[in-house]
């Protein structure tokens, strides 16, 4: 019994087979969804995937077709937003124009009906919390985008909602405020012990911040797990073609062991981790992370049973600062992806060369 | 391409600046149509009148008259009581026209703005006129009444509130128009944030929707109560014995008495009163906190 409670406390929000229809278009698909106490939770998917219906139902903003809604052991489903007490920021900010950075930040307050110390011990906490001191007379016009955002994040985070909503707040901001955003909205997370479901489509803000990420896609999740496991284990092959940059074979299962089976791929054959649905004669989709795979300079390759490896010619170096791309072209035109630090690889363009991977790297999915 | 510019300035062509061109008509308009006649009015004020004719001899006699006299004075109080009715009926009820037509309207709102206007396309007369056969005694409601063997409801017609009926009717368009414009410019999404954060749809109207669209609701009030305050024409036809307006006076200065100097002086009351609204309007509105200008630095 006691176990069953303090499991009920550690739930925060609860989706249970919730689904929005429009028309033939299904926006959200029966999801069911569990998000803990101290969770960090990411919704990943292509825009369109259904990943901001999902946010608008889980605040109320969306009547779910079916299913159910709970938050803080409640069920919220029938409930419209202003009683649900969760929090939300907007990518576009949305802050009352005609307000100034403090009565944009204590209105949840208000809305609450708080007293007027309650109302200023709020919004002295909150502005130290998200560095704002001295904004607190400017109206919003008068702020910088980052600074826009913080006001937003302080008003979403100040009645300390059972839950914080965030719709892709950092997609209008530039990319160097955007890293340093990411640390600190992590760090608002941790130090208020407050769930955050975070909607994006950016795969690297998803994977710097999260705990657990789901990858939607046509208003179903592909997968749910913990960042790591969706990085290095996908479990479909849309995931592991839209998280982290992939080389993708499209082949057949001609041998099938126990860990392991063979793909036969434009003649060639390579060695992959085994699928256990997969059986011998099946169609296969054989995708590797690109920094999987190693570039050696033709003449220095060892054949090695441990590697896969293919023959071509480093067709271009896409140099990306930390690690440059190194694309291959196999004799029959094929492309194939490797990403390296630059400063090992002594190859240049047009050079012959040989890409290689483990054999236990990479996934293979039954197409 | 300098040299070019220059040779054409030494061939002596006229080149008359776009600036000009732009500013001109306004200039003109303005001169010809509300500064000169303005003047005009305010001279004629100060002359006196005698047997039709108009005499410079300079005094303040009108005006005199105007303050001293009691009648003056119920005529321009009946008239602003009169026309401040008539604005706040027309903003309550142009509200929610308005914002159904911005929030639901779709790709039909400019149409449905152009239907709401669509008696303007008539005149103000035939209008009133219309209005006296819905109201009047042989009208659409008394006949209907009579025929539902209910008693006729008194003071339908010819009175004070029959003409406050008439400028609602005439001036709507103006305040629909004048919200509409302002809320097709408003974040309906500020709407949904104010919701998330705890703000049923009552305050939300009151905290995010009222203020931020103040200024077409200012613009409104200006517009609907100007032409209330200097009516003549719908109170005349549909006010009866009691509702005298300060603008039938104003008119009958020019008609019948012939006293064109008096009624100069109460045109400049007129625009004095309505003057002292617009800058009280004004006053309200304060462009740093309205949503227009935040939008725009988005």
């Amino acid at each position: 019994m006691a176990d069953i409670g303090s499991q009920r406390e550690e739930i925060c929000l609860s989706l249970q087979s919730v689904s929005k229809h429009y028309g033939q278009v299904k926006a959200v698909d029966c999801v069911n969804l569990d998000v803990t106490q101290r969770e960090f939770f990411s919704l990943l998917g292509p825009s369109g995937s259904g990943k901001t219906t999902l946010l608008r139902i889980i605040a109320g903003l969306e009547q779910p077709g079916d299913g159910r809604v709970i938050a803080g052991a409640q069920d919220v489903t029938s409930l419209p937003p202003y009683r649900r007490r969760i929090g939300m920021v907007f990518q576009n900010f949305l802050l009352f124009p005609h307000k100034t950075v403090s009565e944009n930040i204590i209105f949840p307050l208000r809305m609450q009906r708080a007293s007027r110390t309650e109302c200023d011990e709020g919004l002295k906490w909150a502005l130290d919390l998200l560095r704002l001191g001295g904004l607190g007379d400017r109206y919003p016009n008068e702020l910088s985008g980052g600074q826009q955002q913080r006001v937003s994040l302080a008003r979403g985070l100040i009645s300390r909602p059972t839950l914080l909503l965030l719709d892709e707040p950092l997609a209008n901001l530039d990319r160097e405020l955007r890293a340093e955003m990411e640390v600190e909205i992590r760090r608002y997370q941790r130090e208020l012990n407050i769930p955050f479901v975070y909607v994006t489509h950016n795969q690297e803000e998803a994977l710097t911040m999260s705990d657990r990420i789901a990858i939607m896609r046509n208003g179903v999740f592909e997968q749910v797990g913990a960042r790591e496991e969706v990085y290095t284990k996908p479990e479909t092959a849309f995931v592991a073609s839209f998280i982290g940059e992939s080389n993708h074979f499209d082949g057949k299962a001609i041998d099938t062991g126990a860990t392991d089976m063979k793909i036969e791929w434009h003649g060639k054959t390579f060695i992959a981790p085994r699928q256990s649905d997969i059986s011998p004669g099946d169609s296969v989709r054989f995708s590797v992370k690109c920094e999987d795979v190693d570039i050696v300079a033709g003449g220095r390759a060892k054949n090695a049973p441990e590697f896969n490896q293919v023959t071509g010619r480093l067709r271009d170096i896409i140099f990306k600062g930390q690690t440059a791309n190194y694309i291959v072209e196999t004799q029959d035109k094929s492309e194939i992806v490797a990403s390296q630090g630059p400063r090992g690889v002594d190859v240049k363009i047009g050079d012959d060369v040989v890409a290689q991977w483990s054999t236990s790297a990479g996934m293979g999915f039954k197409i | 391409m300098s040299d070019v510019a220059i040779t054409r300035r030494h061939a002596g062509r006229i080149r008359i600046s776009p600036f000009l061109v732009l500013v001109a008509p306004g200039v003109v308009f303005i001169f010809l149509f509300l500064l000169l006649p303005l003047v005009v009015v305010i001279v004629f004020s100060f002359w006196r009148t005698e047997s039709y004719n108009l005499y410079p001899d300079w005094n303040l006699g009108n005006y005199h008259a105007l303050l001293t006299e009691a009648s003056y004075r119920t005529f321009l109080l009946r008239s602003i009581v009169g026309a401040l009715i008539a604005s706040v009926i027309c903003l309550v009820y142009a509200w929610p026209v308005a914002y159904f037509i911005a929030r639901h309207g779709g790709r039909y709102r400019l149409l449905l703005v152009l239907v709401l206007a669509a008696p303007f396309f008539t005149g103000v007369i035939l209008r009133v006129v219309a209005l006296q056969g819905i109201l009047g005694p042989g009208g659409l409601i008394s006949i209907t009444m009579a025929e539902l063997g209910l008693p006729p409801i008194q003071g339908l017609m010819y009175t004070q509130n029959a003409a406050t009926l008439g400028h609602v009717y005439l001036y709507l368009p103006f305040m629909v128009t004048a919200i509409y414009l302002s809320l097709a410019n408003f974040e309906f999404a500020l709407l949904e944030t104010a919701k998330i954060n705890g703000a049923g749809p009552f305050r939300a109207f009151f905290e995010v929707t009222w203020p931020l669209n103040w200024v077409g609701s200012a613009v409104g009030l200006v517009l609907v109560f100007i032409p209330c305050l200097a009516s003549s024409i719908t109170p005349q036809f549909l006010g009866g014995p009691n509702a005298t307006s300060f603008g039938m006076r104003l008119a009958a200065q020019f008609n019948e008495a012939g006293t064109w100097a008096l009624g100069s002086a109460m045109g400049v009351v007129l625009f004095l009163c309505s003057l002292v609204v617009i800058v009280l309007m004004s006053l309200t509105i304060n462009p740093r906190k309205s949503g227009l200008t935040a939008r725009g630095l988005d």
